[in-house]
């Protein structure tokens, strides 16, 4: 069971199961193209918190079976979320965003899939100024444009 | 792939930077992501909530109509459960020789769809089909025609024929403005023409137009869709002084039915291998046949492939034991006019439920032998009067009747026999049902004689739960005339026609009243003396 270390972007070195962080294509492909020198990698791009939080998850999932993914039909059509993940991402919204970002950066597909939906539960059944106010959107449109947008927007509100 | 992320991030990675920092005040982080990734975020939303997001600002409306999102939409919502019902019944008539589904190619053909780009609007117009959500409009025709008024819509395009004003082309995007209109008969001809038969057949960017007169002759004319032009090409005379009272229009081959029961099949361009010809050449008659008893009404139909002409009429005859049946000849003929094979079909077997799909399954899934055999003494689908009106157009075979009900069949056509099948009463009316349209995708439109109804049925859906036991709940859907500008009055259109749809006149032979296309129905009706063109916009 070798372990390798990882360097977050503030310099903090994180020690870690090899196959905890191979969930992390990124990772995996680093450690294939280098080989096992045991030298730290730089992860230039997540904070110490953040990937501590991302091995988090790593740690728990690592026994998963390799995504059943390209049944992309399914996977989209339920935003449920297993409950131990509902747990992990119930952090604030920085967390969540930097969770996002990491997911996508170290290419990590079930993570980024578990934030985005629950980004998308976030979203789901408000009003556009519910959703606004949660995020801090900017609404740049005239009112004139929002009723015009709003009009040709109302045939699917009834579902 | 990671490659990609790394640089995508990297270029990401200066904002990021200065936004960890600036907790200042409320930060709007959603907005922050990268398009990549809030289409993802948007991807896992359902419909609703994309069009909520939609209204938050400029960039969420921008990526909320995503046309990939949207064909996403598309697909789970309509192309795939169909896809996996298909999939099921097939399962479980697998080795039924007799069992049939039209192909799953016609089915599954959005080529058209994706031409058309905008996945968003193609999902709302489906939406809207299925909810029967539309916009209604009614035109009155400036100069009402002198009835009987025959109709045809292809193309966007609305033909109307009549003996006061001759052929007159209307586009539906502006019912309002007559495209362009022409005289029935050759220029020279003075006496008035009184139309009987109207048929039209798109080839490109022109629509052939045929118009079968009283007088036994039949004009030929041709719309340039690009210019609008309407043009007269030629007039003949059909075999016989008898009115014609029934035409189909497969370019080039044109069939005609006369008062006399006669059929013939016309090529209307002998020369097709000659390019651009500038006069038109005489049609050349391929075929002519006589038949017997063909009572009224009664439906052509012609589809032409590569090698053969199948010609196809559908009557109605009264049969002993279960009342008013159809009966289809399929006629298969040669380029060159010979005849290849002529068959006969009736509907009456399904009417006695001798062929239904749904026994099938029944014996496979419930116990073996507890299904009490169907006695082929009663039949299931019995009519005492004629159908009031029938369309074909393969596979689906569908007749309304002043029953309230509509009956569908399914056609099979195979190289080595012709047979009916499925035999399937609708409901849903709340009156006589007197007029039905269908096309080849298995859309069909009804309308009731009295109310205010007009229904929509999605036939596959029919034919799929056909083989299943569960029953087919949907009764097509109502109309429901969305309209906005009228808040006083709820339904406006819907409403104020209910009291006057009593007089809709129905033809009895060949010239039903409604026309349609992927994006609208139009219904021509007779109100107090003034005929409305009324147009249902889906869009």
């Amino acid at each position: 069971m070798s372990s390798i270390t990882l360097t977050s972007s503030d310099g903090v070195d994180i020690s870690v199961e090899r196959t905890t962080a191979e969930r992390s294509v990124l990772i995996k492909n680093m450690l294939e193209d280098l080989g096992d020198s045991g030298e730290a990698i730089p992860i230039p791009n997540v904070n110490e918190a953040v990937l501590k939080k991302v091995i988090e998850w790593c740690e728990h999932h690592k026994h998963d079976p390799p995504s059943a993914s390209d049944d992309d039909d399914n996977r989209r059509k339920t935003t449920d979320i297993d409950e131990w993940d509902q747990k992990f991402m119930q952090v604030d919204q920085e967390m969540l965003f930097e969770i996002i970002l990491a997911a996508n950066y170290l290419d990590i597909k079930a993570l980024l899939d578990v934030g985005c939906k629950t980004v998308a539960n976030m979203i789901k059944g408000k009003s556009p100024e519910e959703i606004r106010k949660t995020f801090n959107i900017q609404n740049d449109f005239t009112s004139e444009e929002e009723d015009q947008i709003r009009r040709e927007n109302e045939w699917a509100e009834d579902r | 792939m990671s490659k990609r992320c790394r640089d995508h991030c990297d270029s990401d990675s200066p904002q990021k930077r200065t936004r960890t920092r600036d907790d200042i005040g409320p930060v709007d982080r959603l907005s922050r992501l990268s398009n990549e990734l809030l289409l993802h975020i948007l991807s896992f939303l359902p419909v609703s909530s994309l069009n909520v997001c939609q209204r938050l600002s400029h960039r969420f409306h921008a990526l909320g109509g995503d046309s990939e999102i949207w064909k996403r939409q598309y697909y789970s919502q309509w192309v795939r459960p169909r896809a996996r019902r298909l999939a099921s019944s097939r399962r479980t008539t697998l080795p039924a020789k007799a069992d049939y589904s039209p192909k799953v190619a016609t089915w599954f053909d959005h080529g058209h769809l994706a031409q058309e780009g905008n996945w968003k609007q193609q999902y709302r117009l489906r939406h809207n089909w299925s909810k029967g959500l539309c916009r209604v409009t009614e035109v009155e025709f400036p100069q009402p025609p002198c009835p009987p008024t025959l109709i045809r819509f292809c193309a966007g395009v609305v033909f109307t024929a009549d003996s006061a004003h001759g052929l007159r082309a209307w586009t539906t995007r502006d019912p309002a403005c007559c495209l362009a209109k022409i005289p029935l008969s050759a220029p020279l001809e003075p006496s008035p023409t009184i139309p009987t038969a109207l048929a039209v057949s798109q080839i490109q960017d022109k629509i052939e137009i045929s118009v079968g007169l009283e007088n036994g002759h039949f004009s030929l004319f041709v719309l340039n869709l690009q210019t609008s032009r309407l043009d007269f090409q030629s007039s003949h005379v059909g075999c016989s002084d008898a009115s014609i009272t029934a035409m189909a229009l497969s370019w080039p081959y044109l069939m005609v039915v006369s008062q006399h029961k006669d059929l013939t099949l016309y090529n209307l361009r002998p020369g097709s291998h000659r390019a651009e010809e500038t006069e038109a050449p005489e049609p050349c008659q391929v075929a002519s046949l006589k038949a017997d008893n063909i009572v009224a009404p009664m439906t052509l139909s012609l589809r032409v492939s590569s090698f053969e002409i199948v010609a196809t009429i559908v009557y109605s005859f009264f049969h002993i034991g279960c009342g008013w049946s159809l009966g289809i000849q399929e006629l298969r003929l040669g380029k060159d006019g010979q005849q290849l094979d002529s068959r006969l079909a009736t509907t009456v077997d399904s009417q006695y439920g001798l062929r239904p799909l749904q026994s099938r399954k029944w014996r496979h899934s419930a116990a073996e032998c507890n299904q009490p055999p169907i006695d082929p003494g009663a039949p299931s689908i019995i009519h005492q009067q004629p159908p009031t009106s029938m369309s074909y157009s393969h596979p689906y075979l569908l007749t309304s009747h002043a029953d309230n009900t509509l009956t569908m069949y399914l056609v099979v056509s195979t190289s080595e026999r012709l047979f009916v099948q499925g035999g399937r009463r609708l409901w849903g009316h709340t009156s006589s049902v007197s007029a039905v349209q269908v096309t080849n995708r298995g859309k069909a439109v009804s309308v009731s004689s009295r109310g205010d109804e007009i229904r929509i049925w999605e036939l596959e859906l029919a034919i799929s739960s056909l083989s299943s036991r569960k029953f087919f709940e949907e009764n097509g859907v109502q109309l429901n005339a969305g309209n906005k500008d009228g808040e006083s009055e709820p339904e406006p259109g819907l409403g104020t026609i209910h009291q006057h749809l009593g007089s809709v006149k129905v033809e009895p032979q060949e010239s039903t009243p409604i026309g349609f296309d992927e994006e609208r129905v139009l219904l021509l009706r007779e109100k107090t003396g003034t005929q409305l063109l009324e147009c249902y916009d889906f869009t």
